[in-house]
C-alpha cells in the first residue's frame, strides 16, 4: 500500500458510507445497521490515517504531496485538488478519525430510542461530516480547504438541527449557519485578495524580503482569513453561536462542537501561517483575540448551569488558548493542544451525555450525587476535568505548559496574564461542576450507561491521559525547532508551570470552598450584565434592522419592479392573444380565404419582390 | 392554330381559379370537395403539359401518382362529410362552427 492508497481509502470510505445511506433507504432505515456501515467506513479511514501517522512519526518533516489540476483555463489549472500528507495534517487524520469513530459507536447508545430514520439521517451526516473534515485537513491548497470547510459547517447545521421538532434546535442551527456564513464570507475574500495577490491559492508565500510591496495586502488576506477561522473557532464576538448548537445531540458537540469542527478554524491558522507571519500586526491581533476568549470564555463558563453550555463555553475558552498560542508563533504548542483538548473535551461531552442519558435534563442542579451510581462516568470525567485543568501528568498540563511557554517567550505579557487568569477560573468552573454533578446529596435514581457507551469514552480516556507523552513527536511534526519530551518539560517545572500548578489549585479550592457554602465569585453586576447577553443582544438588533430591512428592500424591488416587468410582458401577450383568436371563426370558408390571400401574397413577393427590394433601398449587396 | 405549351397552361389556371371560386362560394360540403377535385385536376394537368413540352415522362407518371392520391381523399372526405352529416343533421358548412376560437 503506498501513501496515495491509504490517502483514497481516508477520502473515499466515508464517501461510499454516505453514497450507500444517501441512495438506499431501506438500509438508511435501519438505523443502526446505518450506523454500523458508517462506522466501518471511519474504522478503514483511521487505520489508513494511523499507517500515515506512522510513517510521519518516523519521518517527522516529511512531506507528501499529490496534486490534481481542477479548472483547466488556457492549458493552466487554476487550482488543485488533492493530499497534502505532513506533520501537520497527519496527527489531525487520526485526531478526526479517531474521535468520530468513538463518537459513532457513542450514538449507536445515545440514540437507541430515536426512531431508526432518523438515525439513519443522523448518521449519513456523519460519513458526509468525516469526509468533509479530512478533505479540509488534507487539503493542498486553501481553496480545497475552503470547500471542505464549506462542508463541514454544513454538516453543523444539518446536525445541530438533528432535533428540529423542537423549534429551539432549529433555531439554534440556524444561528450557528448564519454566524459562521457571516465570518466564511470573510475567509473568501480573504482568499481573493490572496489569489490576486500571489496569483494561486497556495498558503506557501514569499516571506522576508522576497515579500517585497505585496506586505499590505498579505496583512489585509490575513486579517480576512482570520475572521473566518474567528467563526468557526468561535472566537470573541463571533462565539455565540457555539452555547447555542449544544441544543444538538450530544455527540455531535462532541465530535463537531469540541474537538474537530471549531479546530478547523485553528488548523486554517496553523495552515496559513506564512501568510498571517507577513504581518506582526496580525500575530498580535490573533493573540490578544485568542487571550481574550480564553479568560471571557473561561468567566462566562463560571455562570453556566447546563452542563453542555458550561463545556461549550470551555471549548471557547480552550480555542483561545490555542489562537493565543499560534499569534505567538509557536505553531506547535497551538497545535498540540489542538490535539489533547480534542480528546479530553470529546471525552468531557461524552460523559456529560452518558449524565444527561442517566438523568434526562442538562443541569448541574438537577444532577447529584452520582458519584456512586455512575463510577464509571464518574473516573472518566474526572480524568476529562483534571486533564481540561491541567493537572500534572495529563495531556492538558504539557499543552497548556507549552502554551504558556510559548507566550512568555514571545513577550506576550497582557496575553499571559489573561490566559493565566484562565487556568484558574477553568479549573473553578470544572471543579464547580465536578462538585456539583458527583458529590452531595442524590437526587435522581441514574445508572451507569451501557457498553456503546462507555468503550468510546474508556478509549478517549486513555488517550486524554497518554496524548502528553507524545509532545516531543508532535513538537518535532509541528515544526519545533528544539522539540522537549515530556520529561524535560518536567524537569523545568519551576516558573511558568508551577504558577499555573498553583493557579489550578486555588481555582479549585475556590470552587470547593464555594461548593461548601462561602461567597466566593465575581461581582453580581458583572454576572448580571454576562447573562443579559450583550454581544447576542448587539447581533440580534444589526441582523432585525440592517439585514431584515435591506432583503425587504430588495424584496420590494423584486416584487413591484422586477416583478411587474414580467407581469406587464405576460399581460400584454395574454391580452393581445384574446383578441388576435378572434380570427379562428371556425367557417371553412374563412379558412380557404386565408390560404388563398397567403398564397396570393407569397406569389407576390416571389414575383415582384426583387423590385419592391430596390424600390425601397434593401437591395441587399446587389 | 397549334395547342402549345401556354394554352395549356392558361386552361389549368382557368380550372383552378373555378375550383377556388366554388370553394369559396359554395355552402354545401360535397360541392367543396369537388371544387377541390377541379383545383387538383388543373394542377395534373399543368403537370402533363409540362412533360410533354420537355419531352419526358416524369410528368404523366406524377400525374398519375397525383389521381390516385385524389382519390383516396375523396374517400376520407366523403367518409368525413357523412360523420358531419350524421353529427349535425346538415352538410350545410355555413352552420357548423366547432373550430371556432
Amino acid at each position: 500500500m503506498t501513501p496515495d492508497n491509504y490517502a483514497l481509502i481516508i477520502l473515499f470510505a466515508p464517501v461510499a458510507a454516505f453514497t450507500i445511506l444517501g441512495v438506499c433507504h431501506p438500509i438508511r432505515n435501519r438505523g443502526a445497521l446505518a450506523g454500523w456501515i458508517v462506522s466501518a467506513a471511519t474504522f478503514a479511514t483511521l487505520v489508513a490515517a494511523v499507517s500515515l501517522l506512522r510513517f510521519q512519526w518516523e519521518n517527522p518533516t516529511h512531506v507528501f504531496r499529490h496534486e490534481f489540476s481542477w479548472l483547466v483555463v488556457n492549458g493552466k489549472a487554476m487550482a488543485t485538488v488533492g493530499w497534502h500528507i505532513d506533520g501537520i495534517s497527519a496527527p489531525m487524520l487520526v485526531v478526526v478519525s479517531m474521535v468520530a469513530l468513538c463518537v459513532q459507536i457513542y450514538s449507536q447508545g445515545y440514540l437507541a430510542h430515536e426512531p431508526p430514520s432518523h438515525r439513519g439521517r443522523y448518521f449519513a451526516w456523519h460519513a458526509l461530516f468525516v469526509f468533509a473534515m479530512q478533505s479540509l485537513v488534507m487539503a493542498p491548497n486553501l481553496l480545497q480547504l475552503f470547500m471542505g470547510w464549506e462542508l463541514v459547517g454544513l454538516c453543523s447545521y444539518l446536525l445541530i438541527g438533528y432535533y428540529w421538532r423542537k423549534g429551539e434546535a432549529g433555531k439554534a442551527s440556524v444561528k450557528a449557519f448564519w454566524v459562521t456564513k457571516f465570518a466564511d464570507s470573510f475567509l473568501l475574500l480573504g482568499l481573493i485578495v490572496l489569489v490576486a495577490t500571489t496569483g494561486s491559492f497556495d498558503w506557501n508565500i514569499p516571506t522576508g524580503k522576497a515579500l517585497g510591496d505585496a506586505g499590505g495586502a498579505f496583512a489585509l488576506a490575513g486579517i480576512l482569513l482570520f475572521v473566518g477561522a474567528m467563526g468557526k473557532a468561535a472566537q470573541m464576538p463571533l462565539h455565540v453561536w457555539l452555547p447555542d448548537a449544544m441544543a444538538g445531540p450530544t455527540p455531535v458537540s462532541a465530535l463537531l462542537h469540541a474537538a474537530t469542527m471549531v479546530a478547523a478554524g485553528v488548523y486554517i491558522v496553523v495552515r496559513g501561517m506564512p501568510v498571517f507571519a507577513a504581518s506582526t500586526e496580525v500575530m498580535h491581533f490573533i493573540c490578544y483575540v485568542g487571550a481574550i476568549t480564553a479568560f471571557i470564555g473561561g468567566c462566562l463558563a463560571l455562570l453556566q448551569d447546563d452542563i453542555k453550555k458550561m463545556l461549550a463555553f470551555s471549548t471557547c475558552s480552550q480555542l483561545g488558548y490555542m489562537m493565543a498560542a499560534l499569534g505567538a508563533n509557536a505553531v506547535d504548542a497551538g497545535y498540540f493542544h489542538l490535539t489533547t483538548h480534542a480528546f479530553f473535551k470529546a471525552l468531557l461531552f461524552l460523559t456529560a451525555g452518558s449524565l444527561i442519558h442517566a438523568v434526562h435534563s442538562n443541569n448541574m442542579s438537577d444532577m447529584g450525587g452520582l458519584r456512586k451510581k455512575m463510577p464509571l462516568t464518574f473516573i472518566l470525567y474526572g480524568i476529562g476535568a483534571f486533564a481540561l485543568m491541567g493537572f500534572p501528568m495529563l495531556s492538558g498540563f504539557f499543552s497548556k505548559d507549552l502554551v504558556l511557554a510559548a507566550l512568555q517567550k514571545d513577550g506576550q505579557t497582557i496575553p499571559l496574564i489573561l490566559c493565566l487568569g484562565g487556568v484558574l477560573i477553568t479549573a473553578t468552573y470544572m471543579t464547580k461542576s465536578f462538585l456539583s454533578v458527583f458529590f452531595g446529596e442524590a437526587k435522581s435514581d441514574a445508572h451507569e450507561s451501557g457498553g456503546h457507551m462507555m468503550i468510546p469514552m474508556l478509549a478517549l480516556g486513555v488517550l486524554s491521559v497518554a496524548a502528553g507523552f507524545g509532545v516531543e513527536k508532535f513538537s518535532a511534526m509541528a515544526g519545533a525547532e528544539n522539540p522537549e519530551s515530556w520529561s524535560q518539560l518536567l524537569g523545568h517545572f519551576v516558573g511558568l508551570p508551577a504558577i499555573g500548578v498553583g493557579l489550578m489549585v486555588v481555582g479549585m479550592a475556590i470552587a470547593v470552598m464555594r461548593h461548601r457554602g462561602a461567597r466566593i465569585g465575581l461581582p453580581v453586576a458583572f454576572n448580571n450584565w454576562v447573562l443579559s447577553r450583550p454581544v447576542d443582544r448587539f447581533y440580534e438588533t444589526a441582523w432585525r434592522s440592517g439585514l431584515l430591512v435591506f432583503a425587504r428592500m430588495i424584496a420590494w424591488v423584486d416584487r413591484y419592479i422586477i416583478d411587474a416587468l414580467m407581469n406587464l410582458v405576460a399581460h400584454v401577450i395574454l391580452n393581445e392573444a384574446d383578441r388576435s383568436r378572434k380570427i379562428q371563426t371556425g367557417r371553412i370558408r374563412d379558412y380557404v380565404w386565408y390560404i388563398a390571400m397567403g398564397a396570393l401574397v407569397l406569389a407576390m413577393i416571389g414575383i415582384f419582390g426583387e423590385q419592391w427590394a430596390q424600390l425601397f433601398g434593401m437591395g441587399g449587396g446587389q | 392554330m397549334t395547342l402549345d405549351l401556354t394554352h395549356w397552361m392558361l386552361l389549368s389556371a382557368l380550372m383552378f381559379s373555378v375550383g377556388l371560386m366554388g370553394l369559396l362560394t359554395r355552402k354545401n360540403a360535397v360541392a367543396l370537395l369537388l371544387s377541390v377535385e377541379v383545383m387538383a385536376n388543373a394542377v395534373n394537368l399543368n403537370l402533363v403539359a409540362i412533360g410533354q413540352h420537355r419531352g419526358d415522362e416524369t410528368g404523366q407518371v406524377m400525374a398519375l401518382f397525383g389521381i390516385a392520391l385524389t382519390v383516396a381523399e375523396v374517400v376520407v372526405g366523403l367518409a368525413i362529410i357523412i360523420l358531419i352529416h350524421r353529427l349535425n343533421k346538415t352538410i350545410e358548412l355555413d352552420e357548423i362552427s366547432e373550430l371556432s376560437g
